[in-house]
């Protein structure tokens, strides 16, 4: 009996106690923000200690305490699944979230409203362990819609401004699209295996797990934006910059590819929905690397980093290796999260410049943003023993050496290779050369706030992958033997992606201007995507919808197809056929002669 | 054929005469056409009494009420022709207009 349960609720919940506070309205006063971050630091540090009698024990644990309701065989009731993935991932969503919390104390100094702003931050770290933590679908859709709905109240947070109005009901609705497929597997798991507890759903190890996985498979890509449902995280930047940094790039849009971890018991025996997983994520994280080349945005370059990441983690899911999807979440919260807050720092220093056609030369201006955002593209990439390493590379030899789909691992190395390319494009564009922003500028890094927060995930951008990948139990063992070509695969590919896209940038120093090639306009407008499906299946639906309301039934079938159409019939024929001239005396004259002729021809005929 | 007949069938024919040929006024050749109305129901009516044919004496009320009908319709007509060039002359309508 130790004090693992009770430790893990204890520091769940120690985070609810700011939602709690504003019952006394404490919430009002300005050092409300540092209350936040200092909670969520205690909670960090308190939930490192059941992380770490985890490791050194391999326990695993079930809280089920409150039983809601009973709904005729179906039990419901509040459990938490302490597990291998939950487990690790809570301190590493607590870290990054401290961090960010540090960082928005910076970054939202002069908003007016920024305890709103905390409140809103912590009620969706709430949700989000809610999530990680739930041992029933119920209350992993608790939270599902929870961080769904957090995330539309803080893409919108600039409410008056259009541009993010519209990308907040863009997440939602691309969300909610997921959220049918997610429902579809909760109604087949209810009539099917009569629970939506986890443990019996794995122990009864239903046969045909098609319809519930496909479900599942449609949830994962409305909420961690794969190809189909993936415009609305480009567009979710209208949010400011920490909620970019901890919803869609760490916590939020990992929470699709964390229920299909979560259901990896069943997605081993079923090799249909493996391969059609591994299709998809392959896709996502190629077209959204080809689309990252060409924006101008940094924090658009930075979405579609994530979204890249986030199809290989699809990938190696559909490889059936979904420890090290895990893993690759973990590391990657690191070095994104604080990709963003380096963007963060860089806009605000040049007074709100997002374009980095307008950046430039702050290699020299801004040492601590400098090396951070160099340490984090090099995380990225897979750097040989950085964070990323440990994770990305291991999926691409995983890959390498799995009988696998060819086309699949021909798009992921092309797609690591691309990551290096956009991550050049940054450095080179922000960082090298002249500067190209106004010469009055306000370029300020002191600020404690700032510099602790990016040095604390600098630290782990470095440490982190080494630390986790050590301490953590060995779970699938990965491939030891492989050629020597297959094993440097992925770093070759990466500094083919570094030479090339460097090569490149410096020659346009002395290109001239041309017009945009038709591949440039393809990347830049995103493949065309939103401009097509925005447009074209709504003006359908609706115009569809509105003919066969009004026009089928009332129009057409009331009033066209009898009466109009024998009067307009009439009036043609009778214009058509008619020689008449309106002599109507005549007429009758006529009529009136022959009737007299034939009376006497009939009665003198004898 | 009896007297009455012949004076009922000579009003028939000289209404009907009335109605083909008329001046000017498309009045005149409806109130003909009431004539004629007129005395195929005195005519109808005379015969089914003289006959005792009793079963048919709904003849003449129902030849009455279509009549009144097709009054109704002429009478419409009129007006609108009167509405449209304020007299009823048939010269008027020399514009076939669908």
């Amino acid at each position: 009996m130790n004090m693992f349960s009770s430790l893990m609720l204890a520091s769940l919940s120690v985070l609810t106690l700011p939602i709690m506070s504003s019952i006394l309205n404490t919430h009002k006063n300005s050092t409300y923000p540092h209350h936040v971050k200092n909670i969520i630091s205690y909670a960090f540090i308190t939930s490192l200690i059941p992380t770490m009698m985890f490791i050194h024990s391999g326990q695993e644990t079930i809280i089920s305490n409150w039983h809601w309701m009973t709904i005729q065989t179906l039990k419901l009731s509040l459990s938490f699944k302490l597990d291998y993935f939950s487990m690790i991932f809570v301190p590493v969503a607590l870290f990054v979230t401290w961090s960010i919390m540090e960082f928005s104390l910076w970054y939202m100094h002069s908003d007016p409203y920024i305890t709103r702003f905390f409140k809103y931050l912590l009620t969706f770290l709430i949700t989000m362990m809610i999530l990680v933590t739930a041992n029933n679908l119920f209350q992993l859709f608790i939270g599902w819609e929870g961080v769904g709905i957090m995330s539309f109240l803080l893409i919108g947070w600039w409410y008056g401004r259009t541009d993010a109005n519209t990308a907040a009901l863009q997440a939602i609705l691309y969300n909610r699209i997921g959220d049918i497929g997610f429902i579809m597997a909760m109604a087949w798991f209810l009539f099917n295996t009569n629970t939506w507890d986890l443990q019996q759903i794995f122990m009864l190890d239903p046969n045909l797990t098609n319809l519930p996985l496909l479900g599942l498979l449609l949830a994962a890509t409305g909420k961690s934006a794969q190809f189909g449902l993936h415009p609305w995280l480009p567009s979710a930047m209208e949010g400011p910059t920490p909620v970019s940094a901890l919803l869609h790039s760490s916590t939020m849009v990992v929470a699709g590819v964390f229920l299909l971890i979560r259901f990896h018991p069943l997605m081993e025996n079923n090799k249909t929905i493996q391969s059609l997983t591994l299709c998809l994520g392959a896709i996502t994280t190629l077209f959204t690397a080809i689309c990252a080349l060409t924006q101008n945005d940094i924090k658009k370059i930075i979405a579609f980093s994530t979204s890249s990441q986030l199809g290989l983690m699809i990938v190696t899911i559909g490889i059936n290796q979904p420890y090290l999807a895990f893993l690759h979440i973990c590391t990657h919260a690191f070095f994104k999260a604080m990709l963003f807050m380096c963007s963060g720092s860089i806009i605000h220093s040049l007074n709100d410049e997002q374009d980095i056609r307008k950046m430039g030369g702050l290699f020299n201006a801004m040492p601590f943003t400098t090396t951070s955002l160099i340490i984090g593209s090099l995380a990225l990439t897979g750097m040989p023993f950085l964070t990323g390493f440990y994770s990305k590379d291991l999926i691409i030899e995983t890959a390498n050496t799995s009988y696998t789909n060819a086309w699949a691992l021909l798009m992921t190395l092309i797609a690591t290779s691309l990551t290096a390319v956009y991550s050049t494009r940054i450095i080179f564009f922000a960082l090298l050369g002249q500067p190209r922003f106004l010469p009055l500028t306000t370029i300020n890094e002191n600020n404690p706030f700032l510099i602790n927060s990016i040095k604390r995930l600098l630290i782990g951008s470095i440490f982190a992958g080494f630390f986790i990948s050590n301490n953590i139990y060995p779970t699938t063992i990965p491939e030891m033997t492989m050629p020597i070509y297959m094993k440097l695969t992925a770093l070759t590919v990466t500094i083919l992606g570094f030479t090339l896209a460097l090569e490149l940038s410096l020659i346009t120093h002395n290109l001239k201007p041309e017009h945009p090639t038709n591949m440039f306009k393809f990347s830049n407008l995103l493949g065309y995507y939103p401009t097509i499906m925005h447009r074209l299946p709504p003006l359908a639906n609706l115009s569809m919808s509105q003919k066969s309301a009004s026009l089928l039934l009332d129009s057409i079938w009331l009033e066209n197809i009898l009466p109009k159409s024998i009067s307009q019939f009439q009036m043609k024929t009778s214009i058509l056929i008619s020689t008449q001239k309106g002599q109507i005396k005549l007429y009758f004259l006529s009529f009136l002669i022959t009737l007299t002729l034939s009376m006497l021809l009939f009665n003198l005929h004898e | 054929m009896s007297l009455a007949h012949i004076n009922i069938f000579l009003a028939f024919t000289v209404s009907l005469v009335g109605l083909l040929m008329y001046r000017s006024h498309l009045m005149s050749s409806l109130l003909c056409l009431e004539g004629m109305m007129l005395s195929l129901f005195v005519m109808a009516t005379m015969v089914v009494l003289n006959t005792h044919f009793t079963l048919a004496s709904m003849m003449p009320i129902i030849l009455l009420v279509f009549a009144a009908c097709e009054r109704a319709l002429g009478l419409s007509l009129l007006v609108m022709v009167s509405n449209t060039y304020g007299v009823d002359h048939v010269q008027n309508l020399n514009l076939l207009q669908c």
